[in-house]
């Protein structure tokens, strides 16, 4: 599916990153210090790099600091075991496009990667459409068939990620950062009880679930028809 | 030996005895030049009242003359009347010194005189007047006793100076020795202290001196350091309970499902509860971690001038689906009407987050969950009310230290982190939070956010805080997102 170059020191983790990526039917390539990933990843042939923050030798916001001077724009994220929000916002400066802690579930490394893969393009349309649902973002509501759907702003807001990224997994994680701009640890079932509102006002009588739940990671909007 | 050289008591005795034979040195001198002064002062004072009294009469100065030379018996005074021509009429002296102006001021000379049948260069004080009738009058008087009076001050010097210096190093030695003896009190106790000896204190003698003031200073430093040192090894040992208990289960968990599950399902649901508890334990480090990075109060340079009043909306709504599901009333009520504030408006967000959560957890279904924020004395203050069961009058101070739970809350999920998450967050901003009794009976939870001096009260829509408006009034601000 897609070229992953994985930059990672410690052997049991790299083989597992390794293992669960390939079983997503990724290519992966695995490089266990700076300078070796620092020579791969000029190689242009990547589709997403997957770096460790601290390797030995040579520390992975440099390699990608000097990967981004030279013009490398490979997508990039960052996994590390440091976890406050100062070392986040550092990644993310380095040419970090996204920040990972560890530990992390499987699941929510290969939507961060999916993400980045598929990043939405720059708004321009003006009018979103994903199955019988549109969303018109200059009057800002939404009608499903022909039936008008109120929504609050902060669910217009959530619904205009989700319709953004159509078939693919968003976890919790990423709508507390994305959608509500929360740099905190997310009480899980938060997210979920917004989803849950904004599921029932989409969803009329009789009709399939626009948004289904993937169990332990988070949900996925879908086109029903 | 080298490291007496080393010591502050050596250095302190010898700067106390060069100090000393300095002072004794430069009064020596002092003492010297008067006497000096003083001798040579009564000389000049004699040799012009002489001059004087032989000028006054001009007939009878050469027998004036020769009067005070008569008196002379150790052949010290030396006198002469000069004629116009330079000639001597009367008096000791051959010749008129060269030089010596007839002003009638006494001056040092070096001249040959006659002294019993000899030549003999002397040192003298002289003074010469000129008379009217155009005769010049010499008055001079020998320097030995000046001299005489200067080697016996330099004798006296000599023999007193071995004893001064003597003492002036014993004095240094004891006072350093004083000094050092207070010192080796303070390092003997220090010494245990390194080995860990916390519960040791310096010694305080009670005379209020700066040594007794700095004792005391340090010992309060060590109280402050030993308390802490307890609380570190009580947060320790709560660590290490709150991390073996899901660990320990864990494992247990584990070691049954290897030898007893039997069917696949069995072993999926035996890992899916260990992620679970796995994830818990994860969720404590990371909070530990959280109040570790809070109270290091790197993030002081966040700080920004914000609003309160749209945040605290935001907290509402972001709760408010969730308190329906539990059939709570969630309201808010602002009447302050200017809250802003300077501070970090993400980490305010997250005590005020932590404090809904806990009152939407701890209240029974159908209850109320009420945000307040008024002005009390000036200062903006957050509130927090529920219906749930409060916390009793001796536990509230408790609650919000690390790992502090309620004994019957210990059946809600939750690692009993949260508030001092809120504590540490209110520490580093210079809050107060508190807890007190809700009116229907739950908990209160207040968080007092006076203003700084210095906050700029039209800041939340200054430069630095970006704000987000969300369509419907609500305003927050947010750091820039990179």
């Amino acid at each position: 599916m897609a070229k992953v170059l994985l930059i990672e020191d410690d052997r049991e983790t790299a083989e597992e990153v390794v293992a669960d990526l390939r079983g997503r039917g990724h290519e992966v390539q695995w490089a266990d210090t700076g300078p070796t990933g620092l020579d791969l990843a000029r190689d242009r042939s990547w589709d997403i790099l997957v770096t460790d923050r601290l390797l030995p030798g040579r520390d992975g916001l440099s390699v990608l600091q000097d990967l981004r001077s030279e013009g490398v724009r490979t997508p990039a994220l960052v996994l590390s075991a440091l976890s406050s929000v100062d070392e986040r916002i550092r990644g993310l400066r380095a040419g970090g496009d996204d920040y990972l802690v560890k530990p992390f579930a499987f699941a929510e490394l290969a939507a961060r990667i999916e993400a980045l893969l598929r990043r939405p393009a720059e708004p321009k349309e003006t009018l979103l459409r994903v199955g019988s649902l549109e969303l018109d973002l200059i009057s800002s509501t939404a009608k499903r068939g022909g039936r008008e759907i109120e929504l609050l702003p902060r669910e217009y807001r959530l619904l205009e990620y989700m319709m953004r990224r159509p078939g693919q997994t968003i976890t919790r994680a990423m709508l507390f950062q994305d959608v509500w701009n929360y740099n905190f640890v997310p009480k899980s079932n938060l997210v979920d009880v917004h989803i849950g509102r904004l599921r029932h006002k989409l969803d009329g009588p009789g009709e399939p679930s626009l948004i289904q739940n993937v169990r332990g990671v988070g949900f996925v909007f879908s086109p029903d028809a | 030996m080298h490291s007496l050289f080393k010591t502050t008591a050596f250095r302190w005795a010898f700067a106390i005895a060069l100090w000393s034979a300095l002072l004794s040195l430069a009064l020596f001198a002092f003492v010297y030049w008067r006497t000096v002064t003083f001798a040579r002062e009564q000389l000049d004072h004699m040799v012009l009242h002489e001059a004087q009294f032989a000028a006054a009469a001009p007939a009878e100065s050469a027998h004036r003359l020769q009067m005070w030379l008569m008196e002379d018996l150790h052949s010290v005074r030396f006198a002469a009347l000069f004629a116009p021509d330079g000639r001597p009429v009367a008096g000791n002296l051959g010749y008129f010194p060269a030089g010596l102006p007839t002003d009638g001021v006494a001056r040092r000379i070096q001249m040959t005189v006659q002294l019993a049948g000899q030549s003999v260069s002397e040192e003298l004080r002289a003074v010469a007047v000129r008379l009217d009738d155009g005769q010049r009058l010499v008055v001079a008087h020998d320097l030995d006793e000046v001299q005489r009076g200067r080697s016996v001050m330099m004798r006296a010097l000599a023999l007193a100076a071995a004893p001064t210096l003597l003492l002036s190093i014993l004095g240094g030695v004891v006072l350093a020795a004083q000094a050092r003896r207070r010192v080796s009190s303070v390092e003997a106790v220090l010494a245990k202290l390194m080995r860990g000896d916390l519960q040791h204190r310096l010694p305080v003698n009670g005379t209020g001196d700066e040594f007794d003031r700095l004792s005391a200073g340090v010992n309060v430093l060590l109280a402050e350091i030993e308390r802490l040192m307890d609380e570190v090894r009580g947060v320790g040992d709560s660590i290490a309970h709150d991390l073996r208990t899901p660990l320990t289960r864990l494992r247990a968990r584990l070691e049954r499902s290897r030898d007893g599950a039997r069917s696949i399902e069995e072993f999926q649901q035996t890992i899916d509860q260990a992620l679970v508890w796995l994830d818990q334990t994860l969720a404590l480090i990371t909070a530990v971690l959280r109040i570790g990075e809070i109270e290091h109060e790197r993030r002081r340079a966040a700080f920004q001038p914000f609003d309160l009043a749209p945040m605290l909306r935001e907290v509402a709504e972001l709760y408010e689906p969730t308190a329906e599901e539990k059939a709570i009333r969630m309201t808010v009520d602002i009447s302050a009407r200017d809250a802003v504030v300077t501070g970090d408006c993400d980490l305010i967000f997250e005590a005020v987050a932590n404090l809904v959560d806990n009152a939407v957890k701890f209240t029974p279904e159908g209850g109320a969950v009420r945000l307040g924020l008024q002005e009390v004395e000036g200062a903006p203050v957050i509130s927090v009310e529920d219906t749930g069961p409060g916390i009793p009058v001796q536990e509230r101070d408790q609650v919000f230290k690390r790992f502090y739970r309620s004994a019957p809350e210990r059946h809600i999920d939750g690692n009993g982190l949260g508030l001092s998450i809120v504590a540490a967050i209110a520490a580093l901003h210079d809050f107060t939070v508190r807890v007190v009794e809700a009116p229907g009976g739950g908990c209160r939870f207040e968080l007092v956010c006076p203003r700084s001096p210095d906050a700029d009260r039209d800041g939340g829509r200054g430069r630095g805080a970006r704000r987000i408006g969300t369509g419907d009034g609500l305003l927050a601000c947010r750091p820039a997102r990179t």
